[in-house]
């Protein structure tokens, strides 16, 4: 029996939808089969919190007397990008400060603006007949902003490598700090709790879904960059390699500042962790099996960091539940493994994804657009000559 | 005998004074000299596991207090700040000896009698919650 997003909104309205995890959903499916737990489970809630590069805020902070337009921004030391209109900026998130470098980047700023801090907003222009003033120096919080939203172009990778170092030096990555002749292996994933691998092929996922964005309600607004729906898939059609993303808008005003931190990875740079909660309608069987799948059933690949080039050897292909388990044997060669998302954070997002669900609070948005499969990524070719 | 791990912080004035001599010489306690640090401002950090009866231990270290330096116990010279951690699991990627593990609900556990000092996971924490206590 199918069931349709209206009708799942209705039961939500009426305080009668039955919510539950994609963890909580995988005994269902096993005592009830597939067919009778699609009728009785409405919404699987699923989640991440993890360390994601690509994110970053648009701050509109209103015009001063005289007004200025903006050309070189910092905030709280981080230079925020001054090409667009006069008080409207862009701060990336892996943007270093000039005093603290990667210690303090864009990340810490917005915490630090959703924390309710105030920031320091120093702004330099060339002057105009319009916008007379050339320098300004003060202080904001989020509240005298006109708007700030997150608008992060590629979050939520369905699926990712794992990480090992066959070099016999020291490694410091975006995937933590990897030991040399293959010390240890690290992993970033919520695995049967993540978004994009609980709705492999994006039957649901779409521009417009609503989610739960760093504690606030967000919405997907685009494919993600390196958007890949052709990678390779097992037969269900699960992705085996990095996949499709997402990219995410949501006010900052309404966002938990547990939900998005400001990060360090030594010797690489600054990111940020973004709490993303996405919420499953089980509108019939065919999603209710997917949603059903086991960190077992999930697969990626151990990848040698130490070879300096865009494609690196692939060392072996494991599943969720071996790096999990705490070690994976390579070569005969039991090697400890690591996460790096924290799967405690992701259990209290789907958690509180489900209760705002439950609660009334929260109702499911169908998809305005599909987003394409069979979308391959591309290279860089570097081109010889100095003019073309 | 009894061996306990105690951090000495001596304020400026006292830096210089041979107070270990007097350790050995009165309270008759056996040290090993773990880490050692003298900052910009001259003030001290000493890191000693120290061996002798309990009471001795004692003794010597209301002696100590009595000269203006702070003593603290201490099991691990590396601190989890529990508001800062996320429990993302970095850290125990560089901890060869289990001193930083998860739990079984995958919460991040400090084990810090295990703790042997690398001081990795301070460069490891993505979140900046473990620090040095020296």
């Amino acid at each position: 029996m199918a069931k349709s997003y209206q009708e799942i909104n209705e039961k939500i309205a009426r305080g009668e939808a039955v919510v539950v995890t994609a963890e909580e959903v995988i005994g269902i499916v096993k005592e009830r089969g597939v067919k009778e737990a699609a009728e009785y489970v409405d919404v699987v809630t699923t989640a991440t919190f993890g360390p994601m590069c690509s994110s970053g805020a648009f701050l509109n902070f209103g015009h001063s007397d005289p007004p200025i337009r903006m050309g070189e921004i910092t905030i709280n030391g981080v230079e925020a990008y001054g090409g667009l209109a006069a008080v409207d900026t862009y701060l990336g998130a892996t943007q270093p400060s000039v005093d603290q470098g990667i210690e303090y980047g864009g990340a810490h700023v917005i915490h630090d603006l959703i924390a309710g801090k105030e920031v320091h907003l120093v702004a330099k222009s060339q002057g105009t007949d319009c916008y007379p003033r050339t320098e300004l120096d003060t202080w904001v919080k989020l509240e005298d902003l006109n708007e700030a939203y997150l608008f992060n172009p590629r979050n939520v990778y369905q699926n990712y490598n794992a990480a090992i170092n066959g070099s016999s030096q020291r490694l410091y990555t975006y995937m933590g700090i990897l030991q040399p002749n293959m010390g240890n292996i690290t992993y970033s994933t919520a695995g049967e709790l993540s978004p994009l691998l609980n709705d492999p092929l994006l039957k649901t996922i779409g521009m417009g879904t609503r989610i739960f964005f760093g504690g606030a309600q967000g919405h997907v607004s685009w494919m993600g960059t390196q958007f890949n729906t052709a990678c390779p898939r097992d037969d269900k059609g699960y992705p085996q390699t990095p996949g499709a993303t997402l990219a995410l808008i949501g006010n900052m005003k309404e966002m938990d500042p547990k939900y998005i931190r400001g990060a360090v990875y030594e010797g690489y740079g600054t990111s940020m962790f973004v709490g993303v909660g996405i919420p499953i309608p089980i509108l019939n069987e065919e999603i209710m099996s997917f949603v059903a799948v086991e960190n077992k059933d999930l697969y990626t690949n151990v990848i040698d960091y130490s070879v300096p080039k865009k494609t690196k050897p692939n060392l072996k292909k494991v599943s969720y539940a071996e790096l999990r388990s705490g070690s994976v044997d390579i070569n005969g060669k039991s090697i400890k493994t690591s996460p790096l998302s924290s799967l405690k954070m992701a259990r209290e997002i789907a958690a509180e994804l489900s209760n705002w669900i439950k609660k009334g609070e929260f109702f499911l948005q169908e998809p305005i657009q599909s987003f394409p499969m069979g979308n391959a990524i591309k290279g860089l070719e570097i081109k010889e000559g100095e003019s073309r | 005998m009894i061996t306990k791990k105690i951090l000495l912080s001596f304020p400026q004035k006292s830096a210089g004074q041979p107070m270990a001599m007097e350790l050995i010489k009165n309270y008759h306690l056996d040290f090993n000299i773990l880490k050692a640090f003298i900052d910009d401002n001259i003030k001290g950090t000493l890191l000693l596991e120290i061996k002798g009866e309990e009471a001795d231990i004692e003794a010597g270290i209301v002696f100590l207090r009595q000269n203006q330096i702070g003593v603290k116990d201490i099991q691990s010279v590396v601190e989890v700040d529990e508001n800062k951690c996320v429990s993302c699991g970095a850290c125990t990627a560089v901890c060869a000896v289990g001193a930083l593990e998860m739990t079984a609900d995958w919460s991040l556990v400090h084990h810090d009698d295990k703790c042997l000092e690398c001081m990795l996971c301070v460069k490891a924490c993505p979140m900046r919650a473990i620090h040095a206590v020296i």
